[in-house]
């Protein structure tokens, strides 16, 4: 092609010429032969290849669009396979987690106190809260200390805090002890999605808390000695307490407020019944049967079992 | 999330099938493989891109990411057609007649053919413009290159065809 109008015929069939051009292009092609037979070879050459008909069909279209829509975000088409299948993996990870909040609970369960619990509760490892027999104060919590001066360093902390609702609750009256607990800081403790494996420990121990309180409710009071036999109660609301503040604890992390709320009721009838001595008054016995009753905490306990069983089973 | 997904199905279905036959034409046939890389381009769309595109930019991701892909797989096989001689045989005018069918796909299969001998930059250049009507810009985005370099990869693109078109129908008059 040796007309130096011919590279811009291109851009004239592709509309890409300002009018100006165009129009002097156009008037070009017109007393050119050259260049009228190379815009013909060029616009034959468009037909030919817009002309390709595709083989895709509105079957596989239609069938290629639900794999994505539907499976999108695990498997992929070609050469992107795991090795690894996601529910293979997710299982994988519930057994590390649980192995691990066992072993945890293993621990503070064989270096419990049987003469109080309350100490036991006191020690590092886990409660941003803290119970206490007769001081609600803070010194005998790990992190309690570290609050003051973390609210002192960072006071618009405060005005950032949680949304949600206060989780702490005055001591109410026939209580043995007080719930002394720190808002949760929205930046140390991120909110998340509960995994499985924590909605699996949650659901047993709602269980097992229902069953123990349902024990509980049918001792039997010695009306001759005023007293009651309740070390087996006794027994299981301590290895229950441990486990009570771990999952309220996760459930408040991962925002879960329901069930941080169910845990957090149920926290003092736990520590209540941990620390009944071993012969208790019958009056303490059903001072504490009368504070379940009145905070409906077994049926509570029985909807939100249910609840977490369904979940799982999803 | 209804909504979005409304909206990548209607993006799927007006692009689908303009992705595989440029997949298609870029491939030089192979239409399974096209397929099956236009749908991994929707896929990685749908997981990694998707609602985060500004408007009317998606169509632009997905021929990148199918061209890219495209290219993976050329460097794979490494594979390329070089079929002169039928060149003008698909070129020549075609008389209607009970093998008008048969040619007609062999036409269709010397397009592909044709088009494989040209570089992949211009090949693809030339596809988005003829069959996708990109203009100079929009195929510069896909490509990540410069509008002056597309209207010189097309203008090249073309010339190469016509030229090898026009050697073609020489020697086959020269051989009658």
């Amino acid at each position: 092609m040796s007309c130096s109008f011919t590279e811009k015929i291109s851009s004239l069939i592709d509309g890409e010429l300002a009018q100006a051009e165009a129009r002097e292009v156009e008037r070009h092609v017109l007393t050119c032969a050259e260049c009228e037979q190379v815009k013909t070879d060029f616009l034959s050459l468009r037909s030919q290849i817009a002309g390709f008909e595709t083989a895709a069909n509105p079957a596989i279209t239609n069938r290629e669009l639900n794999r994505i829509l539907s499976r999108g975000d695990r498997v992929s088409a070609r050469g992107l396979r795991w090795g690894w299948s996601t529910p293979a993996i997710a299982f994988a990870t519930m057994l590390v987690v649980g192995a691990i909040v066992g072993l945890i609970w293993y621990q503070n369960s064989s270096n419990t106190n049987p003469n109080n619990v309350v100490a036991h509760v006191a020690s590092p490892t886990p409660p941003p809260s803290v119970e206490r027999n007769d001081q609600p104060q803070p010194e005998a919590s790990p992190k309690e200390p570290e609050a003051s001066p973390k609210e002192t360093k960072n006071p618009e902390r405060e005005p950032s805090a949680k949304p949600k609702k206060p989780l702490v609750r005055e001591p109410k009256a026939g209580e043995q002890f007080a719930l002394v607990t720190e808002p949760v800081d929205p930046i140390a403790a991120p909110e998340r999605v509960r995994p499985a494996d924590a909605q699996t420990l949650t659901a047993i121990h709602i269980e097992k808390s229902e069953t123990l309180l349902v024990a509980f409710r049918n001792v039997r009071l010695n009306t001759a000695t005023s007293d009651a036999e309740v070390a087996y109660e006794r027994k299981r609301a301590r290895q229950l307490v441990q486990q009570n503040m771990i999952l309220r604890r996760e459930a408040d992390a991962s925002g879960d407020v329901q069930i941080a709320s169910l845990l957090e009721s149920l926290q003092p009838i736990l520590l209540d019944i941990a620390n009944l001595p071993d012969k208790p008054d019958s009056n303490a016995v059903r001072t504490i049967r009368e504070r379940v009753e009145r905070k409906n905490i077994v049926p509570l306990l029985q909807v939100n079992s249910a609840a977490l069983a369904r979940a799982l089973d999803d | 999330m209804a909504s979005e997904d409304d909206e990548f199905t209607m993006l799927f279905q007006d692009f689908y099938p303009s992705l595989c036959r440029f997949l298609e034409c870029l491939l030089g046939g192979r239409a399974p493989l096209a397929q099956d890389l236009a749908q991994e381009s929707f896929l990685q769309l749908h997981r990694t891109a998707w609602g985060t595109l500004p408007p009317g930019e998606a169509r632009f991701w997905l021929y990148r990411v199918a061209r890219n892909l495209a290219i993976n797989e050329f460097r794979k096989s490494n594979t390329r057609y070089r079929l002169f001689d039928r060149v003008v045989e698909a070129m020549r005018p075609v008389a209607r007649n009970p093998e008008q069918e048969y040619e007609t796909r062999e036409r269709k299969t010397l397009v592909l053919e044709m088009l494989q001998t040209l570089p992949e930059d211009q090949r693809t250049a030339l596809l988005l413009r003829e069959q996708e009507q990109l203009s100079y810009r929009e195929i510069g985005e896909v490509m990540k290159v410069s509008e002056s370099k597309v209207k010189v990869d097309i203008f090249r693109a073309r010339a190469s065809l016509r030229e090898r078109w026009g050697k073609r129908a020489k020697t086959a008059v020269s051989a009658s």
